[in-house]
């Protein structure tokens, strides 16, 4: 068997075993598992318009999870993604703001830069403090996260605020309509092309440039790559800066597509799904599409189980969760499988 | 008193296996009570797994166990504790922030709570008894190896230990320390305790042992013999084995099997005064939790020259090793690599330069073991272009096959994992990547540890053959046969510094004598 078979294959039992854990406790808490599972592939996928909305939540999460994928490749865990998500839409809103009037040609590419910027600088302090100071970047990032929810809400209950909102929840002034990439559905050619691109890039990074290489490398042992005379505070700051930068990206995709405006605590998962792809994918560029196709899937369902299922919606949180709990536990399970198996599993 | 010579251990058809690899296979051997037994064979032979065996670490797979004519059915510590055996493993296994007390109270039972002085009184006698010159109070990471490795034995033997093993307790001595160990096994001997020591060395074998017992590739070559009635030859040819005698000369046999001092190296004289490659001017640097200081070295290295670094382990030859790599600050003096001065320079400058590192920690800082052999075969290469430089991995693969076929690495393909290699061919992995066309100064640090016959005598010619190509190397082992039938010149460390160098012929003795700062 081949490595990427292997790993191909992990993926998709540990997402089942999650299903199934799933399955097992809403039908023992009293809901119907055949019937969840009914809503769940046919609003993922099945029901006409339901690709649509699987696609519509699975590009933004695939542009985060590549980020994901290359900074815990390169042996940094950055989860701050929800965090620079934020920020970069918080900073692409400032920046249509101030250009407010001009060209859509002009202000589009300059949101997208500001969004990737912002998202970058809200990776580069905890990516400072990691490599100066050797403050732990898991606890920093995911500190970040609050701090940026907090941002968020500043910016849109003060200086961004809707003056006409209902005050019910705090949201920005909404963006003109020439200045959006998309409809409220989340499907266009800018944002698809702006998914491939990223894909596409971020796939010659890893597998075509000597970065990809010494990155991967260091993730799996840095006191190696220091032997060998490599200056590894590059390649970590620009897993850094590269991850932050394309969760900005998400961001302003969202604040420029499907939601046209700032919102308070806005698609609050965004990250940890993409953590999870980026788990699940086990950092490859190619699977990441794919796992985010179904996390996307899973996000579309969501409106069709308290539905269908009567469950509600925020199950789909439980299954996401469910699939976290085994991806995380993952090695060691495989490692006694594998033992148990007479090592049929280790690969050539 | 009447001897009593009645077996103290007995064991049939002694078979482990872990998973695929067979360590020992149909094994059986008596050893009789009161007697020093060495139990002697190359890296790989078994030696370790016999010693856990009787140890009851590991579980036999097949076979039988008699402890003093009593069955047991082994894989069980505290069974082989009862029977009176205690094993001195060959990497300390004290808490090094433990006080000698507390560890000697650790292995010990009975009592249930001591104040530290008590701890202190109750077992400072017994250190005493054996000759340990330390304090109970002294912490164990305070202690020199030597000391360390006396309480470790006295911590063996709180529970009136009759069976002690030993598992090559000498790796990490100087001759003299070893001399010191043999004293007190002696004394041991004295006392009636058997002792069974794992040993690599004929020399040392036939010093201290009554019998000896030579294991190869897991299986009983033969033994035990009585060593009074067998010579150093007789014994090199049975830890060797008679096809691979054959494809090695006089001086390393002897020195893989420590049969005989290699007195001399190939001495070659050059006429014309060659360029260095290493120029080491006064150099200091500070001390680090890795080792300590080096203060003010000097160090010349020139061109098809290799200088070994003897030197009991932990006297600066990490150090040593990570200043020139740049991997620790220079705080004083000048570095220079083939005449440019590197002092300020990072490692991938001095690499440039033509620095290649054979590291200590050969699947820690040498490979990423989860890595593929492609990607650490080129990572040396990759670190000489841009960050952002384009590559094709289907050439790199090719290339790094092409490598490694010459280096006679056997794998299945360039994308395996490197931990999946052998000690040996991940070895070569790394002199394939470090032993290049470009090299000029190489450093070799521990490059043979844990190897086979075949893969060390494998990485000496390598070293011999860059010698002969110019590089320069720095050799550091803590064996001083290899060192001596390797090495053009030999340097001893002792606490940071370089104390004595010693030209061919090399005389073992005052070499030892410098290793632990008795100067002849």
């Amino acid at each position: 068997m081949t490595e990427r078979l292997v790993s191909v294959l992990r993926a998709v039992i540990f997402v089942l075993l999650g299903l199934a854990l799933c399955g097992i406790m809403f039908q023992l808490a009293g809901y119907s598992a055949p019937l969840m599972f009914q809503a769940i592939a046919d609003g993922a996928f099945l029901r006409a318009g339901a690709l649509q909305q699987a696609l519509r939540w699975s590009l933004p999460l695939f542009i985060t999870a590549t980020g994901v994928a290359l900074s815990f490749r390169a042996g940094y865990f950055n989860i701050g993604a929800q965090g620079q998500f934020y920020i970069g839409a918080v900073s692409a809103a400032f920046m249509a703001e101030w250009l407010n009037g001009a060209p859509a040609a002009i202000v589009i590419p300059a949101c997208i830069a500001s969004g990737m910027l912002g998202g970058a600088a809200w990776a580069l302090w905890p990516g400072l403090l990691r490599l100066k100071s050797g403050a732990d970047e898991v606890i920093t990032t995911l500190m970040g996260n609050f701090l940026a929810g907090l941002v968020l809400l500043y910016v849109t209950a003060g200086p961004l605020k809707d003056p006409s909102g209902s005050g019910q929840q705090a949201s920005s002034r909404p963006l003109d309509a020439a200045y959006r990439i998309s409809d409220s559905m989340g499907l266009s050619p800018t944002i698809v092309a702006i998914v491939a691109v990223v894909g596409v890039a971020i796939w010659l990074l890893i597998n075509r440039t000597t970065f990809g290489v010494l990155s991967g490398l260091a993730g799996r042992n840095p006191t190696m790559v220091e032997w060998q005379g490599a200056r590894t505070w590059r390649i970590g700051l620009a897993s850094f800066l590269i991850s932050g930068a394309l969760a900005g990206l998400a961001g302003t995709v969202e604040l420029m597509g499907p939601n046209g405006r700032l919102t308070g605590g806005f698609l609050p998962g965004h990250g940890f799904t993409a953590i999870l792809i980026a788990l699940v994918a086990n950092f490859s560029v190619v699977g990441t599409a794919f796992v985010a196709l179904f996390f996307g899937g899973l996000a579309s369902a969501a409106l069709y189980l308290p539905i269908m299922a009567g469950l509600p919606s925020a199950a789909i949180d439980v299954i996401n969760a469910a699939i976290a709990l085994f991806i995380t536990a993952k090695s060691s399970l495989i490692d006694r499988i594998a033992k148990l198996k007479g090592r049929t599993w280790k690969t050539s | 008193m009447m001897e009593d010579r009645s077996p103290i251990f007995e064991c049939r058809d002694v078979t482990v296996r872990y998973g695929d690899i067979t360590a020992l296979a149909d094994v059986g051997v008596t050893f009789e009570r009161g007697m020093i037994h060495a139990v002697v064979g190359q890296n790989g032979a078994g030696k370790t797994t016999f010693a856990r065996v009787l140890a009851g670490l590991v579980r036999p797979a097949a076979g039988s166990l008699k402890f003093s004519g009593r069955s047991h059915a082994g894989g069980s510590v505290n069974d082989a504790r009862r029977a009176g055996v205690e094993l001195v493993h060959q990497s300390f296994a004290l808490p090094p922030s433990f006080t000698v007390a507390e560890a000697m109270q650790f292995g010990a039972e009975g009592g249930s709570l001591f104040t530290r002085s008590a701890l202190e009184r109750r077992w400072q006698p017994h250190l005493d008894s054996l000759d340990v010159k330390v304090k109970a109070r002294q912490r164990i990471r305070d202690l020199p190896v030597e000391i360390q490795q006396g309480v470790e034995i006295a911590r063996a033997l709180v529970s009136e230990a009759k069976l002690l093993i030993l598992d090559e307790p000498t790796a990490v001595l100087s001759p003299e320390g070893t001399e010191k160990l043999f004293e007190r096994i002696r004394r041991l001997k004295a006392r009636d305790v058997t002792v069974i020591l794992i040993l690599h060395k004929i020399r040392e074998v036939l010093a201290i042992a009554d019998t000896v017992t030579v294991l190869r590739g897991g299986r009983l070559v033969d033994g035990p013999l009585d060593c009074t009635e067998i010579d150093a030859d007789r014994l090199a040819e049975l830890i060797i084995g008679p096809a691979a005698t054959r494809g090695l000369n006089a001086d390393d046999k002897a020195a893989l099997t420590g049969s005989a001092t290699v007195a001399h190296a190939h001495i070659e004289t050059s006429s014309a005064r060659k360029n260095s490659v290493l120029e080491m001017r006064a150099v200091s640097t500070r001390a680090d939790t890795e080792g300590p200081a080096l203060d003010n070295v000097d160090l010349t290295i020139s061109a098809g020259e290799i200088i070994g670094v003897a030197g009991v382990e932990g006297n600066g030859q990490r150090t040593l090793v990570r200043a020139i790599s740049a991997l620790v600050d220079v705080v004083d003096g000048t570095l220079a690599i083939g005449g440019d001065d590197v002092t300020g320079k990072q490692l991938a400058a001095r690499r440039a330069a033509g620095l290649r590192i054979i590291p200590f920690e050969r699947n820690v800082e040498g490979l990423s073991l989860s890595s593929s052999l492609w990607e650490n075969w080129s990572a040396r290469s990759l670190l000489q272009m841009p960050l952002l430089a384009a590559i094709n991995p289907v050439t790199i693969q090719k290339r790094c096959a092409a490598a490694l076929n010459r280096w006679d690495v056997h794998y299945a393909n360039v994308a395996q994992r490197a931990g999946s290699l052998s000690g040996g061919n991940a070895q070569k992995v790394i002199l394939s990547r470090e032993m290049d066309e470009d090299a000029r100064l190489i450093l070799a640090a521990q490059p043979t540890r844990g190897l086979d016959i075949g893969a060390t005598s494998f990485v000496w010619d390598a070293m011999r053959d860059a010698k002969a190509r110019g590089c320069g190397l720095l050799f550091i082992s803590s064996d001083l046969d290899e060192i001596f039938d390797i090495s053009d010149r030999v340097v001893v460390m002792l606490s940071g510094r370089i104390v004595a160098e010693f030209r061919p012929p090399y005389d073992i003795s005052a070499v030892g004598a410098a290793m632990t700062g008795v100067l002849k």
